[in-house]
């Protein structure tokens, strides 16, 4: 025998099978491929007017996922935006406001415009002042809503323009409303700007190890701004939707969004610390979450139970996570590696 | 055995006589970002008591103190939870909640004693699965407190049938509700009760050592043989015994309780805790600080009220507060640095 030795690297498993277990315990989607799966093998046997009523399904996913989305952009450089519910409650009140002295067209874009200046600034404090995002985000989170009482006067503002807001909820194409189709061409967009295109790309870089990403010459500062812009232009246009299809702008609105819509990054296995997750996940997280507050509807569970299916499912989501299961194996063995040391003695 | 030392250990760092490290020479900024909350209070309520009209009675400054209390309770226990380095406990929301409904619910049906056993039990639940979660898991506190603050809520509307739950008008916790101790509501002595007893835990007690080291480092203090798992249980299980009477507090103000009765707790109490100068990142922070935090907050809107600043600019005030202190921190930890 000679000295050479032979180092395999990465997976060894082949065939069909094994490179399914493989994509299970390596990819980020892997748990919320097997959650989704669940669901939809239980929603199918209990309650198959989920399917049959898709635009309804597709709707609620739409809604939950919208948010999501741009929010995932963020979570992969491992930066946290708490302040798009509010964002969400500004931009549709700043719309409506606009929409009703002018026109619709004019409302739309300074409520996007609202939400790309939301985001210079959490964006701002976070890459040049270094700030935690947590908390750059957080005042953002109080000053926004403040802002949404202010310009609302402190009541929901109606939309002049009802028949806007009655054909933004018929079907555009084919079965598919207005919102469900612009939630579909964000994920497209955004999936190909991470996955494809190299700005997008540099994100998960940022968000593994930012310093390396710095050393490699990626211009952090520049992501970090691009992040969150997105999630702040995505949590916008959800607001503008928000309000046109109820033709009301309520500055209350957004709070129960945020939770949700973290519920659905973390369920599609976004790794908050950054560098690890994808679109796909979110989308696959927030169907998951949708399919199961559709079906439970449908079977008249009330809404508390909900609740408590959705933060049951975050649970074991979180936990289940790969890196936690090592941390509790690595403190039980520990433990009884410190037992034993004690007998011995 | 290992705690003794650990503990010795801690005293001798402490000593300043044994400590090699030089103090940094203080700049401005760096004197803001560490004392600043202090200077700040002090010009608050000097300019609020030359300027504005009905700040300095007595009756004023006992109801800030008394409408301060709750989220003032949550916040002083969050600290623990902050300083480990943990960023906050959103479930202080369900938990305040649970306790005050069943406080109400369980002494009409039974009696007081059950019910503050029920609560107690419900907060130690509480403490384990985040604690658990957060400590043995390492799992984000953030999403983790999410998740019980949803199964929380949840089981309590479901129970509760999310209706308000009323006491005898006058039964015990109505008479907490309304006396006072010579000018004080019960409601602000119990705030400064809670505040003397955790600023002795956090910095006289083992367990307080463990908390601060933990946050100060947390991969030492594993090594030097401390369980890092219970330190954080711990956190938690103190964040949860304040979020509880927080909720007795809230409960007693107006002798009714219901499940939403808590909304907005987390963030506003993390709010207090960041502007009193606990640092997020961990390791750095103080009860005194948190009650500061929550006293310069609430005569703050107390002032705004006072002086007809409509609600959407309080909380735009609170929001560029919250980035004003941090901001203040984070230069203040870039010029320690240098």
């Amino acid at each position: 025998m000679t000295n050479q030795t032979v180092i395999k690297v990465g997976s060894t498993a082949t065939g069909f099978w094994g490179k399914f277990k493989t994509v299970l315990a390596r990819r980020t989607e892997g748990r919320a491929i097997v959650l989704f799966a669940i669901i939809a093998t239980f929603v199918t046997v209990s309650q198959p007017l989920v399917f049959t009523a898709y635009q309804v399904t597709l709707g609620r996913i739409a809604l939950i996922g919208l948010v999501a989305l741009g929010l995932t952009a963020v979570i992969l450089m491992g930066e946290l935006d708490l302040s798009v519910a509010s964002t969400l409650a500004v931009s549709g009140v700043i719309a409506v406001t606009v929409a009703n002295q002018t026109n619709m067209a004019i409302g739309v874009l300074a409520a996007l415009a609202a939400g790309v200046v939301v985001s210079l600034i959490n964006a701002f404090f976070v890459a040049i002042v270094g700030i935690n995002s947590f908390i750059a985000t957080l005042g953002m989170l109080f000053a926004l809503r403040g802002m949404a009482f202010v310009i609302s006067d402190e009541a929901p503002v109606k939309l002049q323009n009802t028949d806007l807001g009655i054909a933004f909820g018929q079907p555009l194409l084919g079965p598919l409303t207005p919102r469900i189709l612009i939630f579909f061409l964000i994920f497209i967009a955004i999936q190909i700007f991470v996955s494809r295109v190299k700005a997008g790309r540099e994100f998960l870089a940022v968000g593994g190890n930012r310093q390396a990403a710095y050393d490699a010459g990626i211009p952090v500062k520049r992501r970090i701004f691009t992040g969150f812009i997105i999630s702040g232009v995505v949590a916008a246009i959800a607001g503008i939707i928000n309000a046109v299809e109820r033709t009301s702008a309520d500055p209350t609105s957004g709070s129960t969004v945020l939770l949700a819509s973290f519920a659905a990054a973390i369920i599609g296995g976004n790794y908050l610390k950054g560098g690890k997750g994808s679109i796909v996940g979110t989308l696959i997280g927030a169907a998951s979450l949708g399919m199961l507050q559709v079906a439970l509807t449908i079977s008249g569970v009330q809404i508390p139970i909900q609740e408590i299916f959705i933060g049951g499912i975050l649970l074991i989501a979180v936990i289940t996570d790969p890196s936690s299961l090592r941390a509790v194996w690595g403190s039980i063995s520990t433990t009884f590696q410190g037992i034993k040391n004690s007998l011995a003695k | 055995m290992a705690k003794e030392t650990f503990t010795e250990a801690m005293a001798v760092a402490k000593d300043p006589q044994d400590s090699k490290v030089t103090k940094p020479k203080t700049s401005f900024i760096g004197f803001i970002a560490d004392k600043g909350i202090f200077v700040f209070t002090g010009i608050l309520v000097l300019t609020a008591v030359l300027f504005v009209d009905g700040f300095a009675s007595l009756q004023n400054v006992t109801d800030v103190f008394h409408r301060a209390a709750p989220i003032g309770i949550v916040a002083l226990g969050m600290t623990f939870v902050v300083i480990t380095g943990n960023y906050l406990d959103l479930s202080v929301v369900a938990q305040a909640a649970a306790a005050g409904v069943i406080l109400i619910a369980v002494s009409n049906a039974y009696n007081l004693i059950i019910a503050f056993a029920v609560a107690f039990v419900v907060a130690i639940i509480f403490a384990l699965v985040n604690g658990i979660a957060v400590g043995y898991f390492k799992a984000n506190a953030v999403i983790v407190t999410l998740a019980t603050t949803y199964i929380g809520l949840g089981l309590l509307r479901l129970l509760s049938g999310g209706s308000q739950v009323f006491g005898p008008p006058d039964g015990p916790i109505a008479t907490f509700g309304t006396s006072k101790l010579g000018p004080f509501p019960y409601s602000a002595v119990v705030l400064i009760a809670v505040t003397l007893i955790l600023t002795f835990v956090l910095t006289r007690t083992n367990f307080g050592f463990m908390i601060r080291s933990f946050g100060v480092n947390s991969s030492s203090t594993r090594l030097a043989g401390t369980n890092t798992g219970l330190i954080v249980i711990g956190a938690f299980m103190v964040t949860s015994m304040a979020a509880m009477f927080a909720g007795f507090v809230l409960a007693a103000f107006s002798n009714t309780a219901v499940s939403n009765m808590a909304t907005g707790f987390d963030f506003q109490a993390l709010a207090a805790i960041i502007v009193g100068g606990t640092s997020v990142f961990g390791g750095k922070g103080s009860v005194p600080r948190t009650l500061l935090g929550v006293v310069f907050v609430s005569i703050l809107s107390n002032v705004l009220v006072l002086v007809q600043v409509s609600y959407g600019f309080q909380q735009v005030a609170i929001g560029s507060l919250i980035v004003l202190a941090v901001t203040v921190d984070a230069l203040g930890r870039r010029v320690s640095k240098k």
